[in-house]
């Protein structure tokens, strides 16, 4: 944990001491002179850390207001008309919402506090700031308190402790927040008891004036101090039935926050010094000019973090790529050794072929397998598109022979693959068209077309596709015939036929 | 809170740490990713690679069984001239040869310069052209068998690949023979683009 310088101004002294892991070291004063301030400045050329300013001062007013519920720019208008209204003349003023009323407007609870003399705190403060202390923020001891106040279950309470350099402190929270606080300087005479059971008494009755003393029941008085004063506290405190008093150990207090100093007497300043450390209230006097240094200190250390952090980052990030780059590099080995192993093969496959292979290209060069293999698949293919003639009329001729009243005249024939044109394979077709004529049929058409029909169907057996195009005669309705009785009857029959022929895959 | 210049020899050694860390670090990162990016880029280099490679020597393999299946027949083709470039003066020959056999009565034939040929339907020839050579035929015949009977020379006796288009067959008129066929088609050739 790092160090922090604490502050602790009273009306009388002002002392620094070095807060370390839950430890306050010895305290150094430093006079209210030209010598103290010189001191001072020494001092802080030694300690560069974080200081915290606790003061304990007799010149602290406490205002508690009810004010409208508002937020933003009319917030801070409201705050800053009462602080011109009441503190005008000071620069360490504090305004704290300290709840909102559950009834009627819902009205803001509003306390305003300031250190009402700025004298007592300027010159040390000047010199701080002089020597760019970093500080985190001036703190009264009243508002320092309200952690302890926190652990105590009382509506009404007075918590009194005493500062060795200040005096009695005594501070009254209602529900837990701070409505006023008083100091008193302890003379030298009197004892810490009587001090406590005269300024008890004197603190309720103001108390009673301003009718905050709880009714039907006793003001709860709570007192930090050592364990020795506690027996003499208990005889000395007068009974009443309007105070109850009670004791905060305060070697307790301090093991319970953690606290490493071993406590003498009933002196509470360490405690409340620690607690400043520790438990650092939101709420300070210090304003943004006081806080610079501290402000420019966080973006120092927080710069010098986000470089750590980048670093971590950047080393990290190149760690993974370089291990990534490592792995895809034994993997680029391996993918170039199988490509060896496989270019090796490849060659001595080839280099068999060289041996093997005496067929040349006309330059020379031996022909490849590959181009071997497509060639003689090239030519198996085209052999289908070059049939030969006895291939294609083998079928019509077969055919022919067995009608002998068919006589040839014009036959043609063309290799095609337009779809529509009697190819629709993978190989062209062959279109053949066939005139021909019909010879001894008289004037018997039905034998002649029966004949004919006969002769297509038996086309149609041998594997062509026939499809009449001219038939002797047409005996549609759409056409129209005339005969002659006296024609000769033996005159032939034209026709035509479209015969498709079409290659076995 | 509010920076101003003065503020700067404040914050200057962090600042300046913070940027040199910042310098430091980003260059690292860079240099590692452009690492890692590299590595990446040859990996897939080198993955094309070995399937460049697994793919020629499958090809080789394919070639050895190819070698063994289709050298006999390619020197066939080869043989026949069909492969490399057109040989007209065997074409020629052949034709006078069957000229002389009198296979056919008469018949005259026509010969057009080589073009480009598109088979239709479409076939795919690898690394070969297809070359084709248009030849128109008239024939003179005593009856279709002689038709049939040429083609058939044309194709068994000469060398090169004949591809027949189309033929008609006639009665002939006022000659010794009895039909007149006229034909058309081509012979072709497989020219290897990379042999020169």
């Amino acid at each position: 944990m790092s160090r922090k310088i604490l502050f602790f101004l009273s009306s009388d002294n002002f002392h620094a001491q070095v807060w370390k892991n839950g430890a306050i070291s010895k305290a150094s004063y430093f006079p209210n002179s030209t010598e103290g301030l010189e001191q001072l400045s020494d001092f802080l050329q030694t300690h560069r850390d974080p200081a915290y300013v606790l003061v304990d001062l007799i010149e602290e007013d406490f205002r508690h207001e009810v004010v409208p519920h508002l937020t933003g720019a009319n917030y801070q208008a409201l705050v800053q008309r009462k602080f011109d209204q009441y503190y005008r003349s000071t620069p360490f003023r504090l305004a704290s919402r300290q709840r909102r009323q559950s009834d009627g407007r819902r009205d803001d609870e509003m306390l305003f506090s300031a250190l009402t003399n700025p004298a007592r705190i300027s010159a040390w403060l000047d010199l701080l700031l002089l020597n760019e202390t970093p500080i985190v923020g001036i703190y009264s001891l009243p508002h320092a308190s309200i952690p302890l106040v926190n652990e105590i279950e009382n509506d009404h309470l007075l918590l009194l402790s005493w500062e060795r350099d200040a005096g009695l402190r005594q501070s009254y929270y209602f529900n837990k927040r701070l409505r006023f606080s008083r100091l008193t300087p302890l003379n030298p005479g009197n004892s810490f008891a009587d001090a406590v059971a005269t300024e008890t008494a004197r603190t309720y009755q103001y108390l009673q004036s301003l009718s905050l003393t709880p009714q039907g029941e006793q003001l709860q008085v709570y007192i930090i101090c050592h364990d020795s004063d506690k027996a003499h506290l208990d005889t000395h405190l007068p009974a009443s039935h309007n105070m109850r008093y009670a004791y905060l150990d305060l070697q307790q207090l301090g093991k319970r926050l953690k606290a490493k100093n071993t406590y003498t007497d009933s002196d509470a300043t360490p405690l409340f010094l620690h607690l400043v450390a520790t438990r650092t209230p939101g709420a300070n006097y210090a304003t943004a000019q006081h806080t610079h240094f501290y402000q420019l200190w966080q973006t120092k250390r927080g710069l010098f973090a986000l470089a750590a952090i980048t670093a971590l980052v950047c080393i990290a990030w190149s760690a993974l790529s370089f291990m990534d780059s490592s792995n895809v590099q034994t993997e680029i080995e391996s993918l170039t050794a199988q490509s060896r192993r496989l270019t090796e093969e490849t060659q001595h496959i080839t280099q068999g072929f060289r041996n093997n292979n005496n067929l040349l290209n006309p330059d020379g060069s031996t022909v490849q397998a590959s181009d071997m293999k497509t060639a003689v698949t090239l030519f198996r293919r085209l052999q289908n598109y070059s049939v030969p003639p006895q291939q294609i009329l083998e079928g019509l001729t077969a055919t022919l022979d067995n009608f002998p009243r068919i006589r040839t005249g014009k036959l043609g024939w063309q290799m095609t693959d337009v779809p529509g044109n009697g190819s629709s394979g993978t190989y062209p077709a062959q279109v053949m068209t066939f005139n021909g004529e019909l010879t001894d049929f008289g004037n018997d058409y039905r034998d002649a077309l029966n004949y004919l029909e006969r002769f297509q169907l038996t086309l149609t057996q041998a594997g062509y596709t026939v499809t009449p195009i001219k038939l002797p005669l047409d005996f549609s309705s759409q056409g129209s015939i005339s005969g002659d009785i006296n024609e000769a009857s033996d005159k032939p029959a034209e026709f035509s036929l479209k015969i498709i022929w079409r290659p076995k895959e | 809170m509010t920076f101003s210049q003065a503020d700067l020899p404040h914050i200057k050694w962090s600042l300046i740490t913070f940027l040199v860390v910042l310098a430091i670090g980003g260059s690292a990162v860079f240099y590692s990713q452009k690492q890692a990016s590299s590595a990446q880029n040859t990996r897939r280099a080198a993955q094309q690679e070995l399937s460049n490679e697994r793919n020629k020597l499958n090809a080789a393999r394919d070639d050895q069984m190819n070698m063994a299946e289709y050298t006999k027949e390619y020197s066939a083709i080869q043989q026949r001239g069909v492969i490399g470039d057109e040989q007209r003066l065997n074409l020629i020959e052949g034709l006078d040869n069957l000229r002389r056999q009198n296979r056919v009565l008469d018949f005259k034939y026509a010969i057009a310069p080589q073009q480009p040929y598109k088979p239709a339907p479409a076939l795919d020839s690898g690394n070969f052209d297809l070359k084709y050579s248009n030849m128109k035929l008239q024939i003179d015949l005593l009856h279709e068998e002689q038709l049939i009977n040429f083609f058939d020379s044309l194709r068994h006796e000469m060398k090169g690949w004949f591809i027949l288009e189309k033929c008609t067959l006639d009665k002939a008129q006022g000659t010794d023979a009895q039909l007149k066929a006229a034909c058309e088609g081509g012979w072709l050739t497989l020219k290897n683009r990379n042999a020169k």
